[in-house]
């Protein structure tokens, strides 16, 4: 029995044991946690150069990429908000406003370019800052289009010859990725882009003002791009997801990829080092203006409003942002398009031929941020049943504008 | 008389025949039937050793450029063995406590029964109802009020409450089949009820604390969302798992870091395993009868 | 006095029977009953998940849910329901199959044993990694070789297929679970029973079902509860391999309560909705257990 007694305490010690708190001196403990572990090895770096800088702030840094937002979620509601933490941008810079800092009078924020910076805004105020900036296209292999004697299609009827003579000389056109549901909604915002103001047509669904029909970019564009890559695309469009994309190009099997951007160039080479890569944006009007790619990031980081080293975070991203090595560090150690003015691009196919066409024909915005990725998972899984045959176009947008205006409509 | 004996010996081959063909089929179809089964094991194992280009080219084939490359980084990557004794540290306390504490209630709940133990053993069962999501927000929250988050010791109790129900009832399922006569015999000696428990009945349950030993061992050892939520935060808790889920990124993942990784993980649950497993298959009845 | 000591007696068992259970009960109270009340308080509640104020709204997330009939959640209760059955009645029967096989002595039993195993414990997205690419590149090959149009199906990608595609490998990731109580059961039957059956003559099938599976009941009472748990909580395996997809065909209703939490970011609703199959889902194992009417396990 005694035993037994001794087990009862030891059960209640423990669960009545409080957490030792942090001494206080004058360092600083900095808690990241962020998503996109793929640059992990990159941030560390970042990390370790910020310490010969600021040697008494230590920042301990943790990453997940499954999931993050539940997890960001339990962590805020356990009271265990990090110092820095990650959103989207656009719709979700405002679902956490009440964490998040306004860091509009610091250096990062003067130093941040203008697309990336325009969808980290609330109102005057920005609330995020990104790793990378992006842009979305369709990555194309050159060998392919070079051997039917094609340049790449920039309005849907070219498109159309293109995918003959491209399935004619034995390739399949397309590899769509339709099993993510985020290859959609990076597909459907080249189109809702070409529609106009697509701020104000997001919103005006989602209030119920007009309809995905009153947008024919839309209803009629869309629709019959989809139709087209399908009847162009994968065997069994459903089953092929990121990594069937990558399979499928770098191994020159498929012309033409869908829902991608500059972060699968890696991959690409690793499978094939001579791939040619061309990038381009969609085809989605007979307007070869419209073919346009879309630069400026989907990502935010955020800054803890209630951080207790509130002052040391701010020193840590300006540092980040505006010094010769922070600068330096998104071309040379993450290799990613740099999110803030003059820094030098990394050597990548997408970002100098996206550089290009962005100086040419200017580049369309990153419309999926106008709506919840909440709204975008639902999204995809309708059109999902649209391309299994399971509901009909105009069903189809009638379910997608009910998920509009439920998930991201304000009650 | 001669002819019958014939026949009966002819009989008999036969039989012996029959048997013996029934054997192969039998060795024949239990092995196809393995070697469906393991062949998805067998090529995350085979792909753990190709080069990222390789896996994504052809995910079947074997490997044409052989590499332990993937190894050598992913342990090094990892701090492999640091975090290795994170992971026998918590599985170790969890373990522990999951075994005492079950196969006690259980024990009780069988042999006494009381208006009260239909009531206790349905608040302890119950639990294996609830999914794990609809509880992480605010198991968070209590357990940082606790101050059982964030720590190796601490995700090791937890493990108790989540383990205790499928132990208590596995363990009381066995406990059945124990006759009561050992129990009581003892009790007439004059021993004490947790003496008749630690001393006899529990060495009877060997063979279920073996069972339920390995089932936990499997799930503590490579679990996932529960230290997600908990330990990821520092090396000195992070577990092997969540350290192999460092390489599976949302639009770049390294196949061929993440399956090596991976399978560095398992490796040692599957050694104790196999380390274990005789004893599961010693049987409980017969020895708690010649006992 | 007899009266007095029985009472006393009685008193005493009391008093032994929470000690002995109070470990385990502090234990199961902390860290799900607890969890789970403070949870179900949400329910009353408007809450995204994010916002530091939750708005107590009563009982209109409950409302919500049976008025507008949530067709989403039925379709996801519907789909758990089917999965539930399919995946209780195979599993049993493969793996106390595999288990009498394995249960016998033979060379490769240890190791076999063990292969059986290695799949429940891989983890989830490897599952879905390896097996996403055998039902593309594997079928593909095996339609190449084959001819054959079953291989041709789009296994992961048809709406309806897609359910077949998750159940089976749900199956097969789990068996080496049910295999290793079937094991441990088996072997307690005891020896001598069935020495003296085959004694009197029984072959080794007569053996099996007259004897072996009679005795088996705990055991076959056991995996059946386990599996009807785990197979109405199934998560995992649709995350890792289909994610609900295609078209929402494979959302289980674990899925659907965590999608309506975290991704509609409607916590309040998400809770109202765990609370509601909570109760469905108790009602249900109470009704199985009668069905099986074996006194073994009380819930």
């Amino acid at each position: 029995m005694k035993k037994f007694i001794a087990m009862l305490l030891m059960v209640s010690m423990m669960l009545t044991m409080i957490s030792t708190a942090a001494f206080a001196d004058d360092s600083a403990e900095i808690y990241m946690f962020i998503n996109s572990p793929e640059y992990a090895d990159a941030v560390e770096e970042l990390i370790a150069a910020y310490k010969e800088v600021a040697p008494n702030v230590t920042i301990n840094y943790e990453t997940t990429q499954n999931d993050y937002p539940t997890l960001l979620k339990t962590k805020i509601n356990a009271g265990e908000c990090p110092d820095i933490f990650a959103t989207t941008s656009g719709k979700e810079i405002v679902s956490y406003l009440d964490y998040s800092y306004d860091f509009s009078a610091e250096a990062a924020a003067a130093a941040m370019t203008d697309p990336v910076k325009s969808v980290m805004m609330y109102g005057e105020e920005v609330h995020g800052f990104p790793i990378k900036g992006n842009y979305f296209g369709i990555i194309y292999n050159k060998a392919i289009f070079e051997e039917v004697g094609l340049e790449f299609p920039t309005t849907f009827s070219e498109l159309e010859k293109a995918c003959e003579a491209i399935s004619a000389a034995g390739y399949t056109p397309f590899s769509t990725g339709f099993a993510e549901w985020w290859v959609y909604k990076h597909v459907m915002q080249h189109f809702v882009n070409a529609a106009g103001d697509s701020e104000a047509i997001v919103n005006s669904i989602v209030a119920g003002e007009s309809t995905i029909s009153d947008h024919p970019m839309i209803y009629d564009n869309f629709f019959n791009f989809i139709d087209l890559v399908v009847k162009y695309g994968d065997a069994k469009p459903l089953e092929c997801d990121l990594a069937g994309e990558e399979a499928a190009i770098g191994t020159g099997k498929a012309a033409m990829i869908l829902g991608q951007g500059a972060w699968v160039e890696d991959d690409i080479l690793a499978i094939d080092d001579a791939f040619q890569l061309g990038f381009n944006g969609y085809p989605v009007s007979e307007d070869p203006a419209d073919c346009m790619i879309i630069a400026g990031s989907d990502q935010a980081l955020r800054i803890n409003k209630d951080s207790a080293v509130l002052q040391d975070v701010l020193d840590f991203v300006n540092w980040w942002y505006t010094s010769d090595y922070g600068k330096a560090w998104f071309t040379n150690v993450a290799g990613v398009i740099p999110p803030v003015v003059d820094a030098a691009a990394p050597d990548k196919e997408v970002v100098k031929q996206g550089q290009v066409l962005e100086a040419e024909k200017g580049a369309g915005a990153v419309s999926i941020v106008y709506s919840t990725d909440s709204f975008h998972e639902a999204c995809g899984v309708i059109l999902q049943s649209y391309i299994g045959g399971n509901v009909t176009k105009d069903e189809a947008c009638a379910q997608i504008e009910a998920k509009w205006m439920d998930l991201d409509g304000t009650k | 008389m001669i002819n019958k004996v014939e026949r009966s010996r002819k009989q008999h081959t036969a039989y012996v025949m029959k048997r013996k063909a029934k054997r192969v089929i039998f060795y024949f179809f239990l092995t196809l039937v393995a070697l469906l089964y393991i062949y998805p094991v067998f090529l995350m194992v085979i792909n753990s050793f190709k080069p990222f280009k390789e896996i994504l080219t052809n995910v079947l084939a074997l490997p044409v450029n052989f590499t332990f490359d993937n190894f050598t980084y992913v342990i090094k990557k990892m701090d492999y063995f640091n975090l290795f004794w994170n992971n026998v540290t918590i599985t170790t306390i969890g373990i522990l406590g999951i075994l005492v504490i079950s196969s006690m209630a259980a024990y009780i709940l069988d042999r006494r029964k009381t208006k009260y133990t239909k009531l206790i053993h349905s608040i302890i069962i119950i639990p294996m109802l609830i999914p794990f999501q609809t509880i992480m927000i605010t198991l968070l929250k209590e357990m940082s009020i606790l101050g059982l988050s964030g720590s190796k010791v601490g995700l090791g109790i937890q493990y108790w409450g989540f383990g205790a129900s499928m132990a208590t009832f596995i363990y009381y399922n066995f406990m059945k089949s124990i006759p009561g006569e050992i129990d009581e015999s003892a009790m007439m000696d004059g021993a004490t009820t947790f003496t008749t428990y630690s001393r006899i009945i529990f060495p009877i349950l060997k063979p279920v604390t073996a069972t339920v030993a390995v089932l936990d061992v499997m799930w503590i050892w490579n679990d996932f969302l529960l230290p997600l939520l908990m330990v990821n935060g520092s090396m000195k808790s992070k577990t092997l798992v969540l350290a192999a889920y460092n390489f599976v990124g949302f639009l770049n993942t390294k196949w061929h870091y993440a399956l090596a990784a991976m399978v560095v993980a398992v490796l040692p649950s599957i050694i104790f395993f196999i380390f274990l497993q005789k004893y599961i298959v010693d049987g409980v009845v017969t020895a708690s009868v010649k006992g | 006095m007899r009266r007095n000591n029985k009472s006393a007696i009685s008193q005493n068992a009391l008093k032994e029977t929470l000690l002995f259970t109070l470990p385990a009960l502090i234990c199961v109270i902390i860290v799900i009953y607890i969890p789970f009340v403070m949870a179900g308080y949400y329910s009353l509640t408007e809450w995204n998940g994010i916002s530091k104020t939750p708005i107590f709204i009563g009982l209109e997330n409950f409302k919500t849910i049976f008025s507008s009939g949530s067709p989403e959640f039925l379709n996801a209760i519907a789909f758990t329901g089917k999965y539930t059955m399919l995946f209780v009645v195979f599993t049993n029967i493969f793996a106390l199959g595999i288990a009498v096989a394995l249960s016998k002595k033979f060379r490769l039993a240890n190791f076999l044993r063990g292969m059986f195993f290695v799949p429940y414990i891989m983890s989830m997205i490897i599952v879905g990694f390896i097996w996403k690419f055998i039902f593309t590149q594997g079928f593909e090959k095996l339609y190449e070789f084959t001819g054959w149009n079953i291989w041709a199906l789009s296994w992961l990608g048809d709406d309806k297929l897609a359910f077949w595609s998750v159940l089976f490998v749900g199956v097969w990731q789990s068996l080496g679970f049910y295999i290793v109580l079937y094991i441990a059961g088996l072997k307690s039957v005891s020896t001598e029973v069935l020495e003296a059956a085959s004694i009197d003559g029984a072959t080794g099938s007569q053996c099996f079902f007259r004897v072996t599976l009679p005795l088996l009941g705990p055991s076959i009472t056991t995996c059946i509860f386990m599996a009807v748990t785990n197979s109405l909580k199934v998560f995992d395996i649709i995350q890792a391999l289909t994610k609900g997809g295609p078209g929402g065909s494979t959302y289980s209703a674990t899925l659907d309560i965590y999608r309506e939490a975290f991704q509609n970011n409607r916590y309040g609703l998400g809770s109202a909705k765990a609370l509601v199959y909570f109760v469905l889902v108790l009602i249900l194992t109470q009704l199985v257990l009668k069905i099986f009417e074996r006194r073994d396990v009380d819930l």
